[in-house]
């Protein structure tokens, strides 16, 4: 099979990948972009470590002569990060697992179960995909005003578990998408064992979507993470903020020190040492588990 | 709005009354069922998007006073709608038109290079996965503000872009109105390529959804890799293609650091609802251009893909 397989790969499913200037071709393309995409990222670490006689040294680009860890202590330090960071993995956490159930859940309704209006609501939900989220944000604002949320982390968690928050609608349509490709032969099995569509959601539906909960899961948690625009709309005023609304609240401080006459050379560094701090967990979290979003990638049909 | 119209029958499964009765029965139940496992986000969708939507529409026609005591809102007609696209130019028009002649240039470039990308990661060779790990990354950096301090660094541009003095070229040979915006892009080139992370994902998924006896098919007919590419890839990924778009317009559209979502704030509650409005029916515009271009070009396609 695995040779055969491999054969098979090597005479077919593929356009035209044979031949020596081909593959270099290939790789030369491939290599540009992937040098496009980690070149800042080496950027950011490198700059992080350089200590002053490095950044004012015209001869050092990219390999400083030491690593230095004031800057990144000193972003560390403005960033509040062990609060900051506790509170980023809390709610990304909490609304990305909330966001896999509570879509899950409509995005099976809608692709197997059948309920009144069904076309007018799925109507709905791809209004809510396109639909930008300033257009609602300021009502949104004074309901949870209303509701005495503003300053909590209410006004982010609340809707995720309605299957709404950052990108809801994304991730009932990507469940949507994943359970209408399963075959149904399962469910009807099930159902003539008599089990009810709960029982047959969570029992046989949810243990075989992993790769569709891996893919939301990351997703969620990425989007949670990075975003600013609401935490900064809905915590304005509040203490405890994640880490991405950390890093405004460090860019408005490092300019404004830089009003007063700070060295400009020592703002990159701390920048980037902020970036990298916020950039590292998700960078540990998608290196274990690359192999699962990659082959769930290909798996959920995330498309039609 | 009265989400459960449905009566709902227990003993509906055990009954075993006429097959008709019956069959009524079950799909009662079948739509009970249905509708508890709607009912969340239904309802979520009333609390937050419909209530806060139709609330925007009511506040853009209205002077907002927000005071201890409550919301005062006083009418005041089309005013702001009025404001913002006649009288005052500079809230909508200054960032406006620059910004959709950039995003009209991205997004073709967007679409071509997640799809080369996607089609190259699906080849056959040596290192694939280590790069298929690499071209995630724009997925986790590019939704963040990470991406700012990217630009900021000036990491966007391409080197070669100014070594080569493009940008003086475009002057010369493209009208002023054009060449700033895709002077523009070409300076960001970089940064176009970091928003293809879920475009490159989308195509990768849909590139696996063409069979593999198509193209066993095409290679026993003798067909080259050249017309392989655009009689069965390009066709195949026509539907992913407009996926694409739609998702890159919205995506683009709604991104927090473009610059008329920035001038939605609470200063002013009913200026700021008409522009997101106003802002809200040029994403329905492209999208609807999208979908039409869409139809046609299904259209001409369906039968040969038949």
């Amino acid at each position: 099979m695995g040779k055969l397989s491999w054969l098979k790969n090597k005479l077919i499913g593929k356009e035209a990948d044979k031949g020596l200037l081909f593959r270099a071709l290939l790789y030369l393309l491939l290599v540009d972009v992937a040098f496009i995409y980690l070149k800042p990222v080496f950027y950011m670490v490198t700059t992080m470590v350089k200590d002053a006689s490095d950044l004012l040294d015209p001869a050092v680009i990219w390999v400083p002569t030491g690593i230095y860890g004031g800057h990144l202590a000193e972003a560390a330090k403005m960033l509040d990060y062990v609060k900051s960071f506790g509170v980023s993995l809390s709610v990304s956490t909490l609304s990305a697992v909330i966001q896999v159930v509570s879509c899950s859940v409509a995005g099976y309704a809608f692709a197997r179960l059948d309920f009144p209006l069904k076309k007018l609501w799925f109507a709905a939900l791809l209004f809510t995909f396109i639909m930008p989220a300033q257009v609602t944000i300021l009502p949104s604002i004074l309901l949870f005003k209303e509701l005495g949320w503003i300053n909590t982390f209410w006004p982010i968690l609340v809707p995720t578990l309605f299957g709404h928050g950052l990108k809801g609608a994304l991730f009932v349509l990507i469940f949507r998408q994943f359970f209408s490709t399963l075959p149904k032969e399962m469910e009807e099995a099930a159902r003539i064992d008599g089990a009810g569509a709960f029982r047959i959601f969570f029992k046989v539906m949810l243990p075989i979507s992993r790769s569709a909960i891996v893919v939301v899961f990351l997703f969620s948690f990425v989007w949670s993470w990075n975003d600013a625009y609401f935490p900064s709309m809905y915590m304005f005023g509040a203490s405890d903020v994640p880490l991405s609304v950390g890093l405004s609240k460090l860019n408005a401080q490092l300019a404004a020190e830089a009003q007063e006459g700070g060295l400009r050379a020592f703002l990159e560094p701390i920048k980037m040492g902020a970036s990298f701090l916020i950039i590292l967990p998700l960078l540990v979290l998608y290196a274990f588990t690359q192999r699962w979003f990659v082959e769930g990638v290909e798996r959920t049909g995330l498309v039609e | 709005m009265s989400l459960l119209p449905i009566k709902p029958k227990a003993d509906a499964e055990r009954s075993g009354a006429l097959p008709l009765r019956r069959r009524r029965h079950a799909s009662t139940l079948r739509k009970l069922e249905g509708s508890v496992f709607i009912a969340p986000w239904a309802i979520g969708f009333l609390a937050f998007v419909a209530f806060p939507l139709i609330y925007s529409l009511y506040m853009s026609f209205h002077q907002v006073r927000i005071t201890v005591t409550g919301v005062n809102a006083s009418w005041v007609g089309t005013q702001y709608f009025r404001e913002i696209l006649f009288a005052d130019g500079g809230l909508l028009y200054d960032d406006l038109f620059p910004f959709l002649k950039e995003a009209l240039v991205m997004i073709p470039i967007i679409i071509v290079f997640s799809l080369m990308i996607a089609i190259l990661l699906n080849l056959e060779f040596l290192g694939r996965s280590a790069f298929r790990v690499i071209f995630f990354l724009p997925v986790i950096f590019a939704s963040g503000q990470i991406i700012g301090e990217f630009i900021a660094q000036g990491e966007g541009s391409l080197g070669i872009i100014s070594s080569l003095r493009m940008d003086g070229m475009l002057a010369r040979y493209l009208p002023a109105s054009w060449a700033g915006p895709i002077g523009n892009v070409i300076g960001s080139f970089v940064l176009v390529l970091w928003y293809s992370g879920v475009q490159i994902l989308i195509f990768l998924a849909g590139r696996q959804t063409i069979s593999r006896s198509v193209y066993e098919a095409a290679r026993i007919d003798g067909a080259d890799p050249w017309s392989t590419f655009w009689k069965i890839t390009l066709p195949g990924m026509v539907p992913f293609i407009f996926l694409n778009v739609i998702y890159t317009i919205v995506d683009l559209f709604t991104y927090p650091s473009n610059p008329i979502i920035g001038k939605v704030t609470t200063e002013n509650y009913g200026l700021s609802s008409a522009l997101a409005w106003i802002y809200f029916v040029i994403v329905l515009l492209f999208i609807a251009i999208a979908l039409v271009i869409y139809a046609r070009v299904d259209r001409a396609l369906s039968p040969k893909r038949q």
